[in-house]
């Protein structure tokens, strides 16, 4: 079994292009609609990687992230994350960096640079 | 030559171009070009448009091609539009190469050039990519366009948008130089200022595009602004009698010159056309401020991290991650260039040469290059007899409120 990934995403289309192409180099992707299911299902499941989206239908990926560092299972505190999103506010990347994320990845989603990046954090088992 | 010079004018032979198809940067897919295409729908990394080179070959002669009108167009067997009538032409290309005779004894260079980029119309380089974009959206049926821009990109999207009768849209920082703002305006575009640098403008330009359908020309997510870039590199391989320059040296904020020059070089290789197959070192100049392809060239990265809190005076290359930045880390190594990245005082520096020594009043993009010369005269990288290009651009004039 590949190392389970965990995608925080509202878009159905960009969590079918991830799921994709992330089940395609040997991971499992597991699904989160909004921000508060994505947080507890980081706290319920064994999850080596979260991506997260910051325009969220109910609390935005900064707060998701923030909420994960500072969760009663300390193995979140370590837990990489990567932010993705096509955010249009000022300083999103910086936010993002500053609420936990460990990398901010811009949209559309380069499908290569996702596959290097998750790589280097987990390796899939292909 | 007439004086009075249509855009039809330029398609001189049967078939106006041998576009073949395009294809997937990032996975190879092929597309049809009859359709609208953004970048790839499957791996999502930039579309590049693929010609029938043998035929251009057996078809067209590549000293026949000064005698056709000056501009851009006269490459159109190597440019996307299939039909003359779909030229959007407001005098593109064809830019002058100028010695730069004092600042090179300066440096202790005898052969060192500028590109002056600053004579197209609306006063930058960013000219001959709108020209190829609308034009081919024009051919394709699409009549509303959006972009977000550092400044000059919107100035020429506007302009050829107005030519060719299509609505626009332009999101731009609220720090863009005045005369962006206002020669948009001036071609009936319609204004959106940001707070905050392209990469904000961007996300807004695309959020607007995908919930009302607006065709985004940012760049690279659409395939033809590059291929109106590219001529840059034609143009070169021409006035230098069929050869290319040892060393090119470019401001890269989005990437679409660089690429598309490269793309020019291995298409001019294919045609035969070069009188020598050697082809230029490309060096990346960035702003210190802002400089996420000299990190990753200098880490071994195939792609960049994106840049935070990026700042610098050179708004065009205040790009925190470029769309392409996988092609341009891959034709930098493929020319065994480099990268450099040069500080805002220096840029103002080399501008004040530039116009003192050579009397240009070049973008601080364009100065930029100087810069990034003076830097790799010092490490020796450069041979004091190479033939090096440096590339100004836009038009100092643009810049003015940047001046102070």
């Amino acid at each position: 079994m590949g190392s389970n990934v965990l995608y925080v995403e509202d878009n159905p289309d960009n969590m079918m292009l991830v799921k994709r192409a992330l089940e395609a180099h040997g991971y499992r992707l597991i699904q989160a609609v909004n921000g508060l299911e994505g947080v507890a299902v980081a706290e319920n499941a064994e999850v080596d990687l979260i991506l997260l989206d910051i325009n969220l239908p109910d609390i935005d990926g900064y707060e998701v992230a923030r909420r994960i560092r500072h969760s009663a299972k300390s193995a979140l505190a370590y837990v990489p994350i990567i932010a993705i999103t096509a955010n249009a506010l000022k300083g999103d990347a910086e936010k993002a960096l500053a609420a936990g994320c460990d990398v901010y990845m811009s949209k559309p989603i380069n499908i290569r640079e996702l596959w290097a990046r998750v790589e280097a954090y987990v390796p899939s088992r292909q | 030559m007439p004086s009075k010079i249509t855009a039809q004018d330029f398609a001189v032979s049967k078939t106006t171009s041998f576009l073949l198809e395009l294809e997937c940067s990032g996975c190879g897919k092929k597309f049809s070009f009859s359709k609208i295409h953004t970048y790839c729908p499957d791996c999502q990394s930039p579309l590049l448009a693929r010609y029938d080179l043998e035929a251009v070959r057996q078809h067209v002669d590549r000293d026949a091609l000064r005698q056709r009108h000056k501009g851009m167009w006269r490459w159109h067997e190597l440019l996307p539009v299939q039909d003359p009538r779909n030229f959007v032409f407001l005098g593109e290309g064809d830019t002058a190469l100028l010695e730069l005779p004092r600042i090179g004894r300066d440096l202790g260079l005898a052969n060192l050039y500028v590109k002056d980029e600053s004579t197209n119309p609306t006063g930058s380089f960013k000219a001959r990519g709108l020209a190829a974009a609308v034009s081919k959206a024009k051919e394709l049926g699409i009549d509303r366009v959006i972009i977000p821009t550092a400044g000059n990109a919107g100035g020429a999207m506007a302009a050829y948008a107005a030519r060719a009768n299509i609505q626009a849209i332009i999101y731009m920082p609220k720090d863009t130089p005045r005369a962006n703002i206002e020669e948009s305006r001036m071609a009936g575009a319609e204004v959106v200022l940001v707070d905050g640098i392209i990469s904000d403008a961007a996300g807004m330009a695309g959020e607007k595009a995908r919930a009302e359908g607006w065709f985004d020309l940012s760049t690279f997510k659409e395939p033809y602004r590059v291929e109106g870039k590219k001529i840059m590199g034609y143009e070169l391989a021409e006035t230098l009698e069929w050869t290319l320059p040892d060393v090119i040296i470019y401001p890269t904020g989005g990437g679409t010159g660089l690429v598309g020059m490269w793309k020019a070089f291995e298409e001019l290789e294919a045609l035969g056309w070069l009188n020598s197959t050697k082809k230029p070192r490309m060096v990346a100049v960035q702003a210190d401020g802002c400089a996420p392809v000299i990190k990753a060239f200098e880490t071994g990265a195939t792609f960049c991290d994106f840049w935070t809190n990026a700042h610098t005076i050179a708004s065009g290359l205040r790009v925190p991650k470029s769309f392409a930045d996988v092609l341009i880390l891959e034709d930098l190594r493929a020319s065994r260039g480099t990268a450099v990245a040069v500080s805002d005082a220096s840029i103002l520096e080399a501008q004040r040469q530039f116009g003192t020594l050579e009397g240009i009043f070049p973008a601080p993009e364009g100065a930029a290059t100087l810069a990034a010369l003076q830097t790799l005269v010092e490490q020796k990288w450069v041979d004091p007899e190479e033939r090096i290009v440096l590339f100004n651009t836009g038009l100092g004039l643009k810049y003015l409120d940047q001046l102070g």
